[in-house]
């Protein structure tokens, strides 16, 4: 189980990179932690002529906060997330996140942009900044542009990346103090992919939630305006109003056809409702 | 600006420090760390037990960080400081997870206890009381087929509990943002790109073909478009028209009306390959229905795949609506994962826009400009295989 | 001081030699063998399950480095034959020469200098295979006009049995009870693969096959066969192994391929099995398939068992065990540690396009206890009685020790009834009933579940020689020497890869001896250096080999008598041998000194000296080898979310009785590695095949193995009922762990979840299945109260 032969290339700059890209064309890959990428590589299911290396850009290993955001470089780990070297976007969020992925050999190489880039359906930075809508920013031979996560995802392992293109940073907005966070994923085991996400940022004081049923093969069903799952209204009470049915319709609509897959996401979203809700332990052992 | 770092097929001498002793040894970009520091450096306390990073056998310290040997490409970890367990003789937080393993029996083969071990050291020094559930979190990635990690767990705990006892505190080392052990490779030259001999690269063999095709995975879908069924329906019958809106079809030759000699290029995320092979296609002009049986290979793995149609009149008058059913079965390593994931989303998203290059094409535009959409079984089939590696790549 | 270390001998709980280089990484693995000039080895392998192999197309500028069956003069294929009648023989070729059976099957070898490249030159090798049907299915292979895995059968069943004892005596019971209950295939998954390193050893004609196995000596006589080869031109060094389970008790075809190869090429070679080949051409197991019945008594009395079980052998009889001894055993263990006046069972093996059925811990018996421990649950509910009770009603009572059973097992001693009585006691049935009653506030159902087994094992020629498979054991021999300073070395044919025999040999020599485990040291894994034996399977390891090394220490301890006699020149009737030293009317001499006087000093001795001396071959067999019978008792409670079919296992009870325990810390990791593997089969690991024959998992994420998170530390409970047949009284325990799990954990979960009408009948017992279950038996009540 090894890897087919290509040139490996290690470029200490974004433009350099980016220059790289586009003269390679197809047969060129990015690798930026390789916890995804590599075994695509060992299993030569992925036989790229040339991998662009990343991981040596010093730019894209930065984090910095504004006034309503924090801006992740893409070569942030998890394990840089959970351990809080870099700011978090909401009281302990992402770090809880972060420690749910895979494993912590993982987490110290794998990193935000190259999950992102990757675009699993079940991984968890797809869907938990999928939740907290997040944009990312890409460098590209025409310059750098932001594009909201929901519009970068176009499909499974599928992104919106032209040839040439970087993903170099992520946006994350603040979560402000009045909001809460439901985020549960249900796993075989621990450490294995989530067969079902579910997520629902709250916030009671102003009345808005936002929800995502995630691991359906394909990118999440986001709901940036989820108050038709409670209701129609989002108050101190939202949790006791959870409309399964609404939440099975939109499965649905989106193609979740399967009613035994579609029980278990309104599950895991029931359960995510109720951990927004202060009435399930976050520690249980679905969720991250 | 700095020149990039360019390691070609060929190899190249790569430096890193091996238990803190600085080395230097030729290294081709397609080995890992694990093979590394056990063919070249001869360091074999490593173990290699799954090469897809899910095992844990292989775990190191990677600038004092565990990591994933297997899934660190050696020339990515140029300047790292690689500490295997050959370099934790002397440890003293080893040496006591040591005498616990030892005491517990927390191990039995031994084969994956240079990775537990790491792994185990990691947690003593981060974990700040013994807790038994976050133990076991924390070896989550380290498996062990031999003791069922009772005596893992417990010597852990007591490691940790001993050095909380003796006032020595949990914590994480300061570090720099970023993968560990991922420097610019200071001492690496540029050099220029050497191509990999074509030789060495997969070439295409000739699918194997069954008499009677039984696809193994099977969906339907449909779609309207605002013109006539006899249209519609003749469009389908110019193969190459059909081919052209399916981005990434090359038709070769058609030996005949029936046959069709050709290739698709397939591209998901990382996943790229050519399947070549054959079609066969047939048309009912009574029922307006037709089939395009195809089979292709990429060299390693085979596929056969069908797409039924049928063109009925659409609700409206002077409209059509087309009904598919795409049948197909994967063989070889590209089939050979666990989850059979459900494509009809993607389906639906390929087949929206072979509608709308269709319904371009009927309008008269020019062929579709190459883009990431298509209908093609093939693609689908490729679909299917994202929803099911995402097993492995779910990070 | 030269003799006894107090508290290092039969019963110790001594911590092991081996850790130190194993935690060191200082362990010698099959992997980490380097040779001059050694060439790495990829196969091309079969992407089909079944196709006639028309062409095989290798480059022009590979040939010389790739090699096909065409290459193979004289290489026989893998016969595995069992004596039992009606047994239909296959022939597992090296490398598939017209067609293929499996997918992973070996189609063509490169040899490169390393790994990669060698893959690179398989990508290249093209296949022109004409697809056959492919039989995924053994129920579907089992049908008259299905495609034939070898045609000349005219069928594909390797072997049908029939056990029939008196079963229409039940049918007139007052209760019936029917299920189809069934296990998926599994892999051993080891965490080390299999790998075989070869080359030439010129100075003494030796092909010298270091091989990851189990059974060394039995791989020789097996690659001697296929290769053409005098056993004596062979050596069988298996290093550290990491991790067996069964996978490394066969003979691989790759170990043929690379014994050919070593001798064409005269270079050393060495294939290393990665992952996906594991999972995907090699390693499978477990799959069975049965439609029991139960009649009995309305106050849970047996009356009789009728079953029809069929297992998947896959398309190969693997070497030496056969591809019938899985059903074979299905047949003859059924009954379990139950007594019960009428039985039927007919077995299948029947031949898919899978990889061959290997042993794997447990064998039969973790499929058996599932199907039969599954079934007396549902006798329990549809009488309305407890499952403990039931199992009361039946089991074999310690005053009918000796007991031979329904099927001729003879049970050699123990209390069936109360390792249960036990585990129940710590398990608290009320408590958790209660609440189970009272209900969980995370809406949660919690469920209790139990299992008991025996467990037939070290048994010998009398069993073996009924199934007539390429392999009997015999007697099993061990090897001792002392060395001139008083040192022990001992010699044994079985292999250590886990089981911590440098440790635990060590142990039962010190028992006879005296001399300290740290200066005993245990050679095993090379046929060179060991006594013949068939290696390590089959929970005999400590019977067999521990009785053969006390076997031998007594021999030698008699000959350190006779020096020492001569030392202290005292007539031998007057000395006599206690802890180490010989001890006389006036005096004792140590071994120490004993050793010495033979070895350094031999003039010092008469000339009518027994010229035997200090080193003793000798061999064991039980006083009787129908087997050892270890038995325990699982209880478990489990949580398990209806909703998402999430389950937790809040409490696992094991009460077992191992007969004496040489080292009861090894025995208790044994048990509790076992029990992780009896979790995997119940609620993780499966190896699923879609409709053309194709493995759906190839990694470790598509395989779950369970983790630390998933495995609990078990309430482990020992009773000590020696055996009246084996040295000490010690009974094999390896594989008791693995085998009642699968069954406790789903009558667990059926117990939490049997109030919604969902019961569970195939393991593993996944998340989606529960799901499903809980939705149909959902939406039947819906019907019906609409209705």
């Amino acid at each position: 189980m090894k890897p087919a032969p290509f040139d490996l290339v290690r470029p200490r700059e974004i433009a350099a990179a980016v220059a790289l890209l586009a003269a390679a064309g197809d047969g060129a890959k990015v690798m930026a932690g390789g916890q995804s990428f590599g075994p695509m590589l060992n299993l030569r299911l992925a036989t790229p002529s040339l991998v662009v290396d990343i991981s040596g850009i010093a730019a894209l290993k930065t984090a910095r906060e504004e006034p309503d955001a924090v801006v992740y470089g893409a070569l942030v780990t998890h394990a840089d997330v959970e351990d809080g070297r870099v700011p978090d976007a909401g009281a302990h969020l992402l770090k809880r996140v972060a420690s749910g992925i895979a494993y912590r050999a993982v987490r110290n190489r794998g990193t935000m942009g190259g999950s992102l880039c990757h675009a699993d359906p079940a991984a968890d930075w797809v869907n938990a900044l999928s939740a907290l809508g997040a944009q990312v920013e890409i460098a590209g031979p025409s310059g750098r542009r932001w594009l909201a996560l929901q519009e970068f995802l176009t499909g499974a392992l599928s992104v919106a990346l032209g040839e040439g293109d970087l993903l170099v940073a992520v946006r994350v907005p603040k979560v402000p103090a009045s909001a809460r966070f439901g985020y549960v994923k249900h796993c075989r085991k621990v450490g294995e992919f989530a067969h079902a996400v579910g997520a629902l940022l709250v916030d009671p004081a102003a009345g808005t939630a936002r929800a995502l049923m995630g691991a359906i093969d394909a990118p999440p069903l986001v709901l940036a305006d989820a108050r038709d799952l409670f209701g129609g209204r989002i108050d101190a009470d939202f949790a006791a109003r959870f409309d399964a049915a609404a939440a099975a319709a939109a499965l649905h609509e989106a193609g979740v056809i399967d009613p035994v897959d579609r029980h278990v996401h309104v599950e895991v979203l029931r359960r995510a409702v109720r951990q927004a809700d202060g009435l399930f332990s976050p520690d249980t052992r679905s969720a991250a | 600006m700095n020149a990039p770092i360019r390691v070609s097929g060929a190899a190249r001498t790569l430096a890193l420090t091996l238990n803190g002793r600085a080395v230097a040894a030729e290294v081709e970009p397609r080995t890992n760390l694990a093979d590394f520091v056990r063919d070249t450096l001869d360091a074999t306390g490593t173990h290699i037990g799954c090469e897809h990073g899910v095992c844990g056998a292989c775990t190191v310290l990677v600038d004092g960080e565990p990591a994933r040997a297997c899934l660190s490409f050696a020339a990515a970890c140029a300047g790292a400081q690689v500490t295997t367990i050959e370099g934790l003789d002397d440890d003293a937080v080893t040496a006591e997870l040591r005498a616990a393993f030892n005491r517990e029996h927390a191990l039995q083969c031994g084969f994956c206890t240079p990775g537990m071990l790491v792994s185990s050291r990691d947690l003593v020094l981060r974990l700040a009381e013994p807790d038994e559930a976050r133990i076991r979190l924390g070896l989550a990635g380290n498996l062990c087929r031999c003791t069922g990690y009772a005596g893992i767990v417990k010597a852990v705990a007591s490691v940790i509990a001993d050095r909380r006892a003796r006032g020595i505190a949990a914590g994480t080392a300061p570090r720099p943002l970023g993968p560990v052990g991922a420097r610019a490779g200071a001492g690496a030259e540029a050099a220029a790109s050497l191509k990999t001999p074509e030789a060495v690269r997969a070439t295409p063999a000739p699918p194997a073909r069954a008499a009677d095709f039984t696809p193994a995975h099977s969906f339907a879908q449909s779609f309207d478009l605002a013109f006539p069924k006899a249209r519609v329906f003749a469009l389908f019958a110019d193969i190459r028209e059909v081919a052209a809106c399916l981005p990434g079809a090359v038709v070769d030759e058609m030996p005949d009306l029936e046959h069709v000699v050709g290739g698709m290029k397939v591209k998901l995320g990382p996943i790229s390959t050519t399947f070549r092979g054959t079609a066969r296609v047939t048309r009912n002009a009574d029922t307006f229905s037709g089939v395009i049986l195809g089979a292709g290979g990429d060299g390693r793995s085979a596929t056969q795949g069908e797409i039924c149609y049928r063109v009925l009149d659409g609700a409206m008058p002077g409209t059509a609506r087309v009904e598919l059913t795409v049948g197909y079965t994967l063989k070889g390593p590209l089939a050979q994962f666990g989850r059979p994931g459900l494509v009809r989303e993607v389906a639906g998203r390929l087949i929206a826009d072979f509608a709308a290059h269709l319904d371009a094409r009927l309008k008269g535009a020019p062929a579709p400009a190459a883009t990431d959409g298509g209908l093609n079984p093939l693609r689908l089939l490729l679909s299917l295989l994202a929803q099911r590696l995402k097993a492995l790549f779910g990070r | 001081m030269d003799v006894t270390a107090p508290g290092e001998g039969v019963g110790a709980r001594l911590p092991r030699k081996e850790d130190d280089r194993l935690m060191r990484g200082r362990g010698q693995y099959i992997a980490d063998i380097r040779l001059p000039g050694m060439q790495d080895v990829a196969f091309v392998r079969s992407p089909l399950a079944h196709a006639r192999i028309r062409a095989i197309h290798v480059p022009e500028d590979l040939k010389g480095r790739v090699f096909t069956a065409a290459d193979l003069n004289g290489v026989k294929p893998i016969r595995a034959v069992s004596g039992l009648p009606g047994f239909k023989v296959s022939e597992q070729p090296a490398l598939a020469a017209d067609k293929v059976r499996q997918v992973g099957e070996l189609i063509a070898v490169c040899v490169a200098p390393t790994r990669a490249e060698a893959e690179d030159m398989a990508a290249r090798v093209e296949l022109d295979l004409e697809e056959l049907p492919a039989l995924h299915d053994m129920l579907e292979a089992k049908k008259p006009g299905a495609a034939l895995v070898h045609e000349h059968w005219g069928d594909n069943v390797f072997l049908e049995t029939l056990v029939n004892v008196n079963i229409e005596a039940a049918f007139d019971a007052p209760v019936k009870v029917s299920r189809t209950i069934s296990t998926a295939r599994q892999c051993m998954a080891p965490i080390e693969g299999r790998g075989t390193v070869v080359h030439l050893d010129h100075r003494m004609d030796q092909l010298v096959v270091h091989t990851a196995s189990q059974m060394p000596h039995i791989v020789r006589s097996g690659l001697a066969e296929c290769l053409g080869l005098d056993e004596g031109q062979i050596r069988v060094i298996s290093p550290d192994v990491g991790g067996g389970f069964g996978y490394k008790a066969i003979l691989l075809a790759e170990e043929i391929c690379l014994g050919w190869l070593a001798r064409r090429l005269g270079t050393p070679v060495r294939w290393l099995e990665d992952r996906r080949e594991h999972l995907t051409a090699n390693a499978n197991c477990r799959e069975h398939h049965y439609e029991i019945t139960l009649y009995a008594e309305r106050d849970g009395t047996l009356r009789g068992i009728d079953c029809e079980a069929s297992v998947d052998s896959g398309a190969y009889s693997a070497y030496p065990f056969s591809a019938c001894l899985e059903a074979a055993q299905v047949a003859s263990i059924l009954p379990g540690p139950y007594d019960f006046p009428a039985y039927r069972c007919r077995t299948w093996s029947v031949a898919t396009n899978k990889c061959p059925i290997l042993p794997y811990r447990g064998v039969a018996r973790t499929g058996v206890c599932f199907a039969l421990e599954v079934a007396l649950d549902a006798l329990a509910a549809e009488l309305g009685l407890t499952p403990e009770v039931v199992r009361f009603k039946n089991l074999v009572r310690p005053e009918q020790m000796p007991f031979d059973n329904i099927t001729k097992k003879h049970f050699d001693s123990g209390d069936y009834p109360e390792v249960l009585t036990r585990a129940l006691a710590v398990i608290d049935p009320d408590k958790v009933r209660a609440r189970q009653i009272k209900g969980e506030p995370d809406g949660r159902r919690i469920g209790l579940g139990l299992s008991i087994y025996c467990e037939q094992g070290a048994h010998g020629t009398s069993v073996y020689s009924g199934w007539g498979i390429p392999m009997v054991p015999g007697h099993e021999q061990a090897g001792a020497r002392l060395t001139p300073d008083g040192g022990l070395e001992l010699r044994v044919g079985v292999h250590s890869h886990g089981q911590s025999l440098e440790t635990t040999l060590a142990q039962v020599a010190h028992e006879i001896l005296g001399i300290p485990v740290a200066r005993t040291r245990v050679f095993y894994g090379d046929t060179a250096m060991t006594p013949y034996s068939t290696g390590s399977w089959g929970s005999r390891v400590m019977v067999m080999a521990g009785g053969a090394v006390a076997t031998a220490c007594t021999e030698l301890s008699e000959r350190i008598r006779r020096i020492g006699a001569h030392m202290l020149q005292a007539d031998l009737a007057e000395v006599r041998f206690a802890a180490g030293r010989v001890i006389g009317p006036h005096g004792d001499v140590g071994v120490n000194e004993i050793a010495h006087t033979w070895y350094r000093r031999p003039q010092d001795l008469p000339t009518d000296v027994d010229g035997g001396g200090l080193e003793v071959i000798s061999g064991y067999k039980p006083v009787r080898d129908s087997g050892t019978f270890s038995y325990a008792a699982h209880a478990v409670v489990v949580a398990v979310d209806p909703e998402i079919g999430e389950v937790e296992i809040l409490d696992y009870v094991i009460v077992e009785d191992g007969g004496v325990l040489v080292n009861p810390m090894v025995v208790d990791g044994q048990i509790i590695g076992g029990l992780a593997q009896g979790i995997g089969t119940a609620l993780y690991e499966e190896m699923r095949f879609d409709s053309s024959g194709q493995p759906l998992a190839s990694t470790l994420a598509d395989y779950l193995l369970p983790g630390a998170p998933e495995v609990p530390a078990p309430f482990i409970g020992h009773m000590e009922t020696p055996s009246p047949y084996t040295r000490f009284g010690v009974k094999g325990i390896g594989e008791g762990g693995a085998i009642a799990p699968p069954a406790a954990i789903a009558n667990a979960v059926n117990d939490a979840l049997r109030p919604l009408g969902v019961e569970m009948l195939h393991s593993p017992v996944t998340p989606r299945r529960i799901v499903e279950k809980v939705l149909a038996a959902r939406a039947a009540r819906a019907r019906r109260s609409a209705a």
